[in-house]
């Protein structure tokens, strides 16, 4: 008799759940495509897509469906979190039975799947593509100092060799990644990380390589060359890496 | 309400008791003195075993070390170490008042105690546990909680109790049940996770394959909004729902798209875009979808975190030339710079009780420490020391620690830490890369 009561409860949120769901699209759906953007968030399927190349400058709209997010919409006491005080247990009177299950917040389970082994073993591939199409064309790497996203005198040597070669391959899409050292804050990282790489576009841009075959991304420290405690390895990875585009 | 009032009385009643033992009694022993001296105001608790009843061997102890582990991190009670004070008995049932007595007059003012076992007539060997609680103040026994379920909320029981007996003494809620979602690497990429808040009970909720960063709690704890890259070249700002799995792009504008925080009402998302250039600090409306943006500089503006009305919001800009903590109003007039000390603050985290900034400061040294400030900028404290490189501060929802990442000999595992710096405790050990730990609200 016990389990129907603890399946109904379940049953009983789940449902709510799928009815605020519900509330919420029938709210929003203002151009639909909501579950393209689900899927393409999460580039379950196929290799990832290719990215704009250069910032368009407008601001892109939103996804225009999304769940209602304010707090004062929500039910008080969703997942069982309310405390309900002690039981009198005078006379040797035994506490009612609370059941508990589910962990307190109820968590859908992600099994890393075939699908995402392909997806890893895919962008594997992609990088490895990358990096010898790079190699190859002989694209030189610039490096920054401590907290500086400054071109160096050889880092513009550097780059000036990476013009001419970009210039000469009238097809060829680059992206330049910005790289930083293992210290500092994660989130600031990434923005300096944009600041070196958009330094090494500008200055490729001032060389004369149109600025719509340059995408540039920012990893801040989360990819880097090297992973030890010195300064011969920070400096590996405070780097405007330069990368032919696989499409 | 009443309730919460009633609690706070009680707390006040067992403190100042607490007091009045500690001055009249003097028989207490140092032991007993020295677990209570240095932060006097806790209420002096004392718990004896749990009765097993046909469970499996470690049940009792297991649910004994996670309530005193609870109890002790709730910084509400200060564990007394019961034989200590001559109090022998391990167990204890609702009728052994000569025992209650005895340690009430060596001043412990909570007793708790229970038994588990297996439930009786239970098909699917299901476990039970029954916990009590003296109160030496009224020197009856008050109440007590049974909890019934599978192996797996064995801890969950524990916590469940550690709560209820936080919010009798303090009217507040307890985190013995929150949880933090964090990131991990897995395989080559970095996917996130959430466990419960003493590090146990990890679970993968994500699996793309490459970068998902910064992650951090709705409101009602329901969701996780995330900074995803979508393929390796863009990135989004992604929301997950837990209990689901279902997911949805929240912001997908050029350039980086980072460090997303909800507001505490839920409808607004702040977060910092590149789209115009440089990062800025923007603002999307969650019921009307539109964004707003918030920062116009020429530095960057990053990491958004809202003060616990949603009036106020702090955050990162290097607008001087290197990161500093700024607070500006949430339609982003009358900014200000709140941190002068050094050359690098970054990373700002409001504490849920508004009184605290918690954020990362470079000494003097160059290391990465975790520091917190008044909003006011008046008060400033280094909470953390050591060689690590330490990152990401985030709140507990009781606003007593904090937790962060450190990274020490290229390992970075997740911490917490009271704000006097005292209570450090390493959460995680598996792997090597553990970060951006963000601390969910408490329900």
């Amino acid at each position: 008799m016990r389990i129907p009561v603890a399946t109904m409860g379940l049953t009983l949120t789940v449902g709510m759940l799928l009815v605020m769901q519900g509330g919420c699209s029938k709210k929003s759906i203002q151009s639909g495509g909501d579950a393209q953007s689900t899927e393409r968030g999460m580039a379950k399927s196929g290799g990832p897509a290719p990215a704009p190349l250069a910032s368009t400058g407008g601001m892109d709209a939103p996804s225009a469906t999304f769940p209602d997010l304010s707090l004062s919409s929500k039910p008080d006491d969703l997942e069982t979190g309310g405390l309900r005080g002690f039981d009198s247990v005078s006379g040797g009177k035994a506490p009612s039975e609370e059941r508990l299950g589910g962990g307190g917040t109820m968590l859908a389970k992600v099994e890393p799947s075939e699908s995402t082994a392909r997806q890893i073993e895919d962008i594997r591939r992609e990088q490895a593509k990358e990096q010898a199409a790079s190699a190859e064309a002989g694209l030189r790497d610039v490096f920054f100092g401590y907290d500086s996203w400054t071109i160096t005198e050889e880092g513009r040597q550097f780059l000036t060799q990476d013009a001419q070669w970009i210039k000469a391959n009238a097809g060829a899409l680059v992206k330049i990644e910005g790289h930083c050292d293992e210290r500092g804050t994660l989130a600031y990282n990434l923005v300096l990380g944009e600041k070196r790489a958009k330094a090494v576009r500008n200055y490729l841009v001032e060389l004369g390589v149109g600025a719509n075959r340059l995408a540039v991304v920012s990893y801040g420290k989360e990819r880097p060359f090297c992973n030890e405690r010195n300064e011969s390895c920070y400096q590996q990875n405070r780097r405007g890496h330069v990368v032919v585009r696989s499409k | 309400m009443n309730r919460v009032i009633i609690g706070l009385m009680m707390a006040l009643c067992v403190v100042v008791g607490a007091g009045l033992f500690g001055i009249l009694d003097s028989r207490a022993t140092d032991v007993f003195l020295e677990a209570t001296r240095p932060d006097f105001q806790k209420i002096p608790i004392g718990v004896f075993g749990f009765q097993n009843g046909g469970g499996p061997e470690w049940l009792g102890g297991r649910i004994e070390e996670v309530l005193k582990a609870d109890l002790q991190r709730s910084l509400v009670f200060s564990l007394v170490d019961l034989p200590a004070i001559g109090v022998k008995a391990r167990e204890v049932s609702t009728t052994d008042k000569a025992i209650f007595k005895q340690a009430a007059e060596n001043g412990v003012s909570v007793l708790v105690w229970g038994k588990s076992g297996q439930k009786n007539g239970s098909k699917d060997n299901e476990l039970l546990m029954d916990g009590f609680v003296y109160d030496s103040g009224s020197d009856e026994v008050v109440g007590g909680k049974r909890y019934v379920g599978s192996t797996s909320v064995v801890r969950l029981m524990a916590h469940r109790f550690a709560d209820e007996l936080v919010f009798r003494y303090t009217g507040e809620p307890g985190i013995a049940r929150t949880k933090i979602v964090y990131v991990a690497e897995h395989g080559n990429a970095r996917e996130l996770f959430v466990m419960d808040y003493d590090g146990y009970e990890p679970k993968q909720i994500t699996a793309d394959g490459f970068l998902n960063l910064m992650p951090r709690w709705s409101p009602d704890r329901r969701f996780i909004v995330f900074t995803a890259y979508r393929s390796r070249n863009t990135q989004d700002i992604d929301i997950l729902e837990l209990a689901t799995g279902k997911r949805w792009t929240l912001v997908s504008m050029a350039g980086l798209n980072i460090t997303p925080a909800l507001s505490p009402d839920g409808n607004f998302l702040a977060f910092a875009s590149s789209q115009d250039g440089n990062s800025e600090i923007y603002k999307l409306d969650t019921r009307t979808k539109t964004p707003q943006r918030l920062t116009v500089n020429q530095g960057g503006d990053l990491s958004p975190t809202w003060s616990p009305t949603g009036r106020e919001i702090a955050f990162t800009s290097d607008r001087g030339g290197a990161p500093q903590v700024f607070i500006m109003s949430a339609d982003g007039s009358n900014v200000r710079r709140l941190t002068y000390e050094g050359d690098y603050n970054a990373a700002p985290a409001w504490s849920p009780r508004g009184n605290w900034i918690a954020y990362v400061c470079r000494t003097a040294q160059r290391l990465y420490k975790i520091c917190i400030v008044s909003p006011d900028g008046q008060k400033r404290i280094q909470v953390t020391t050591g060689p690590g490189i330490d990152d990401s501060p985030s709140w507990s929802p009781d606003g007593r620690h904090i937790t962060f990442s450190a990274t020490v000999d290229g390992k970075s595992h997740i911490y917490m830490v009271d704000t006097d710096g005292k209570g450090l405790e390493r959460i995680t050990f598996g792997g090597t890369h553990n970060s951006s730990p963000s601390w969910s609200p408490a329900l």
